[in-house]
């Protein structure tokens, strides 16, 4: 797969400690609202009651003194009164039609908090209510019907081969459907933004958030502002995992618009109730699958249905949609492949980005599918996926020919071996009542699509810098100049060892600061599973140039023309070496700062076709396996998650203890998933909006872990990384229902799996049979 | 209500203040006090980030009216914990073990161990389970944590 490039090694490969740590234990880390900014304003949204409705009118308590806030109605929007996500279907303040409880129908600040929120209750809406939709099962329920009263916020299809030939071949078909309900991101750090005007009538937008460059250009629209005139500053970012993706831009907005009214600074920091109630979540889905299978296990055709929920605006969905197909038949060998994706709006917060985004729930579906499909030719559920899962050469459903980095069936087999499967398999309970305890293993293998899909990132063209600059008072040093976010998944340590590895220079000598759009090249959004590999690559390639630059100048200037190699922090020529730092200095005093950039590329021969969703789906796929020991108590019903055992590729490992330390966060995230985060809506609210009871895992709840790691490298990239944030969150929920099922002999299809839908399940099997 | 004036040992200094009786104790530590290591994530005593410790024992502060906080009471926040050596220890090992993701549930997760350790330097796993029940970390899934709480037992300075 086009040129191959040396992989050097050096840091890269090594288990640096966080760069971020120290501070972060000593309580020092400024996180947005640690920030104190002189003259702040509070500003709060004014909400509406009512899920579904027109607006006939807003009105305002008149013996309220107004003049003490500053009040903020769509009249007062400079630009546009269009939130700029993706697709220009929603409003920032709602003018007419109401979608959502909780939609802003006026924002306001204040000198302090207490005085914002007064003024809000000070607000009454008067509003024709609407009946509304609200739930996954009325969606499917309409779409079985073929309902045409369904609003469908975007579809998408791809398809390989002749389906209808496929199931003409098949000797048995197999059918399922597959539930997944909301997840909130519950990141601790509370949604918190800042904006402030500059003299220039720009405004300086700072806060919690993963992408700076959606942010600007999103708000321009809005503000009617030009992109120079729109700063957007990280500030220490306590957890996102894409609910800080695209849902920024909404509370950077009310900050502006109401740091514009006002001419004060504006901080708005959500308390834990106004963030789960009206941000983002996972987007609930039901798939349906239709597998044609032959007696030896040889799939002949696969029928897959995706649907996802998106709330009331389509927002980021496509993009999650467009993720969700091309993992909805991922993993497995089949000539013959349908997927269709559809997301239909109900009238609830729209639905976003969420660690995984598409892939966790088209993995459910399709990981749980496959354990029916073993069971259905009566082979053994390691057996089937070992006899089908896609190795070096073959083709993905989406044509895209597996050339090179395929850690399949590495992952399979090395977790097969680790879990001793097989023989625990044996050992599981299927619902025997001579159990005390129900024990079971169950197993799901997968794959996860790295960066942009397709040729997006070909398109997108992501920059990154390197500069050489004093980095301290008489320390010359390296800034990483790059838009990509350190939200705590450990971005900067390895971005560090990357550029500090392609330098050739101690780890002190680099540092990675907070992006401001100010400083630095649009590297992309901090999504995707795309910044190690892709950013990583734009920080080696700056890093090499800047080395050859380096190394020319002291060439030219000390060693009189010889050739000069800078090398672990020094430069050599013939015998003699200086410091980096004496070199550096000189340069630094003599030209002064020296930046460096790169542009990420794909190799030319990747192809991909946008409108049929036909070719290389990704540059590169991850590859994971996870194994699920459970154990369930017969009479209670309650589950306990007693082991999990793990492999993953993710390419070449920049840092060994923070690739186990991302798989082990993803993990417990996903028994959350699985097993604990229900969430519902009623009366249009989500009914789980609190940390009392949106349950989440705690220490106590976290099984045995044993995680490795098998490394095939993206060749074509250096240093060679392939993606890891997501990944984690893919596979466990499968092999925890998969697991329950051979300890239980029940099968769940939607998840989360609580002890009362186990109880349901037994009492109706024991009743019917 | 009228203000209250309290007299108390904040990370090992002497501080005199005054505030309505009930102002949240989290708030008279992050804003009255600038103490902002202390951390806001739920506000109703579920996540724990910012549990502090008054006279050795871990309470939210969230959930504290600080005009019950009498003269005299010991207040541990984060930020104190590097005056000491034990303290020095446990945020080596959260450094060393990579226990620290975002960040955030850090202080209060850090004073949940510091009680537990300063109390029982040889805890069993089940100790440990215990003692940071009530603080969520949406990162690390805890492995990491649960590392590091060994590690500084392990270096735990006893006399």
């Amino acid at each position: 797969m086009g040129p191959k490039r040396k992989i050097k090694s050096g840091h890269v490969g090594a288990d640096s400690t966080r760069v971020d740590a120290p501070d972060k234990v000593r309580g020092r880390a400024v996180y947005t609202d640690d920030i104190d900014v002189p003259g702040c304003w509070y500003g709060k949204v004014v909400r509406s009651p009512v899920a579904h409705g027109r607006l006939r009118s807003l009105k305002r308590d008149e013996e309220f003194d107004w003049s003490r806030v500053s009040v903020v109605l769509p009249d007062d929007i400079p630009g546009k009164n269009i939130a700029d996500l993706f697709i220009h279907d929603m409003p920032f303040i709602a003018h007419d039609e109401i979608n959502y409880l909780g939609e802003p129908l006026a924002l306001v600040a204040a000198p302090d908090r207490e005085l914002a929120e007064e003024a809000a209750r000070h607000f009454h809406p008067d509003i024709e209510e609407l009946p509304g939709i609200f739930h996954m099962e009325e969606i499917v329920d309409l779409y079985k019907k073929q309902d045409s009263s369904l609003h469908s916020l975007g579809e998408q299809t791809t398809v390989k081969g002749d389906i209808e030939k496929g199931f003409s071949e098949a000797d048995m078909i197999v059918t399922g459907e597959y539930w997944a309900g909301y997840q909130e991101q519950l990141y601790i750090e509370p949604q918190a933004m800042i904006a402030e005007m500059t003299d220039d009538g720009g405004v300086f937008i700072r806060g919690s958030l993963q992408c700076p460059y959606f942010i600007n250009p999103e708000l321009c629209l809005t503000l009617n502002l030009p992109p120079e005139k729109i700063r957007v500053k990280q500030e220490m970012t306590g957890g996102a995992f894409g609910g800080k993706e695209e849902y920024p831009t909404l509370i950077a907005g009310y900050c502006a618009l109401l740091a514009m009214k006002s001419r004060h600074p504006v901080k708005i920091v959500f308390d834990r109730n106004e963030d789960i109630l009206f941000t983002t979540k996972r987007h609930p889905s039901w798939g349906r699958l239709k597998t044609g299978l032959k007696k030896d296990g040889t799939i002949t055709a696969i029928h897959a249905e995706l649907l996802l929920n998106g709330g009331a605006y389509t927002t980021i969905s496509r993009v999650v949609l467009a993720r969700g197909i091309l993992h909805a038949a991922m993993g497995y060998r089949c000539d013959n492949v349908f997927v269709d994706g559809r997301i239909f709006k109900t009238h609830t917060f729209p639905c976003g980005a969420f660690r995984g985004f598409g892939a966790p729930q088209a993995t459910w579906a399709f990981e749980s599918h496959i354990e029916e499909l073993a069971k259905a030719c009566g082979m053994l559920p390691q057996e089937f996926r070992r006899k089908n899962c896609l190795v070096q050469g073959d083709v993905t459903p989406t044509g895209m020919v597996l050339k090179d980095s395929v850690g399949s069936p590495a992952v399979l087999d090395q977790v097969l071996d680790r879990s001793d499967f097989a023989k625990k398999l044996k050992q599981s309970s299927r619902g025997n009542p001579k159990h005390k305890k129900w024990y079971g293993i169950g197993l799901a293998f997968f794959a996860h699509g790295s960066g942009f899909t397709g040729d997006g990132e070909a398109r997108f063209k992501a920059k990154g810098a390197v500069e050489l600059d004093w980095i301290e008072p008489n320390h010359p040093g390296v800034n990483i100049r790059i838009s990509s976010t350190e939200m705590g998944q450990g971005a900067f340590t390895i971005m560090d060892q990357i550029a500090a590895d392609a330098i050739s220079i101690p780890l002190d000598d680099v540092r990675c600061p907070l992006p401001d759009t100010s400083l630095c090249p649009n590297s992309g959004p901090t999504v995707a599973s795309r910044t190690t590999m892709v950013v990583g690559h734009t920080v080696h390639g700056a890093g090499l140039k800047l080395k050859a630059a380096l190394e020319e100048f002291a060439s030219k200037e000390v060693f009189e023309g010889r050739p000069v190699v800078l090398e672990n922090g020094r430069f050599v020529c013939s015998g003699e070496a200086l410091p980096f730092r004496q070199i550096a200095a000189s340069y630094l005093d003599k030209h002064g700062r020296l930046r460096t950039e790169h542009q990420f590329t794909l190799p030319p021969d990747l192809k991909w076709d946008q409108s049929t969703f036909k070719g290389d789906a990704y540059p590169a796929f991850s590859w994971g396996c996870n194994a699920a020991e459970v154990e369930v108590d017969p009479l209670t019903f309650e589950i306990r998650l007693k082991k999990v055992t793990a492999c993953f590729d993710v390419g070449r490992m920049i840092n060994p203890l923070n690739c186990k330390a991302q798989a082990e966060g993803g993990l417990v995230q996903t028994i959350g998933y699985a097993l604990m985060e229900k969430m519902d809506v009623r009366n249009g609210k989500y009914d789980a909006d609190r940390m009392q009871t949106y349950i989440v895992p705690t220490m106590p709840d976290i099984p045995e872990f044993d995680i490795t790691f098998v490394e095939y490298p993206y060749e074509f990239s250096p240093p060679g990384a392939k993606g890891i944030g997501e990944m984690p969150m893919d596979g466990l929920a499968p092999a925890i229902a998969n697991a329950i099922e051979n300890a239980t002999g029940l099968r769940c299809n939607r998840i989360p799996i609580m002890p009362e839908d186990l109880f349901t399940l037994h009492r109706a099997k024991h009743q019917n049979g | 209500m009228s203000n209250v004036k309290r007299t108390w040992n904040v990370n090992g200094e002497e501080k005199t203040l005054e505030f309505p009786p009930l102002r949240r104790l989290l708030d008279v530590i992050r804003e009255d006090m600038r103490f902002t290591g202390c951390k806001e994530g739920c506000g109703e005593g579920e996540c724990g980030a910012c549990t502090v410790l008054l006279d050795g024992v871990p309470v939210t502060s969230c959930l504290v009216a600080a005009g019950q906080v009498p003269d005299g009471t010991q207040i541990l926040t984060v930020e104190g914990l590097e005056k000491t050596e034990q303290g020095r220890v446990l945020q080596e090992a959260y450094v060393s073990a990579g226990a620290s993701q975002c960040g955030f549930c850090i202080p209060g997760m850090l004073m949940a161990s510091f009680a537990l350790l300063s109390k029982n330097s040889r805890p069993t796993e089940e100790d440990i389970l215990d003692a940071h029940g009530g603080n969520i970390c949406r990162c690390t899934g805890y492995v990491k944590i649960i590392e590091a709480v060994r590690l500084a037992a392990q270096n735990w300075p006893r006399k």
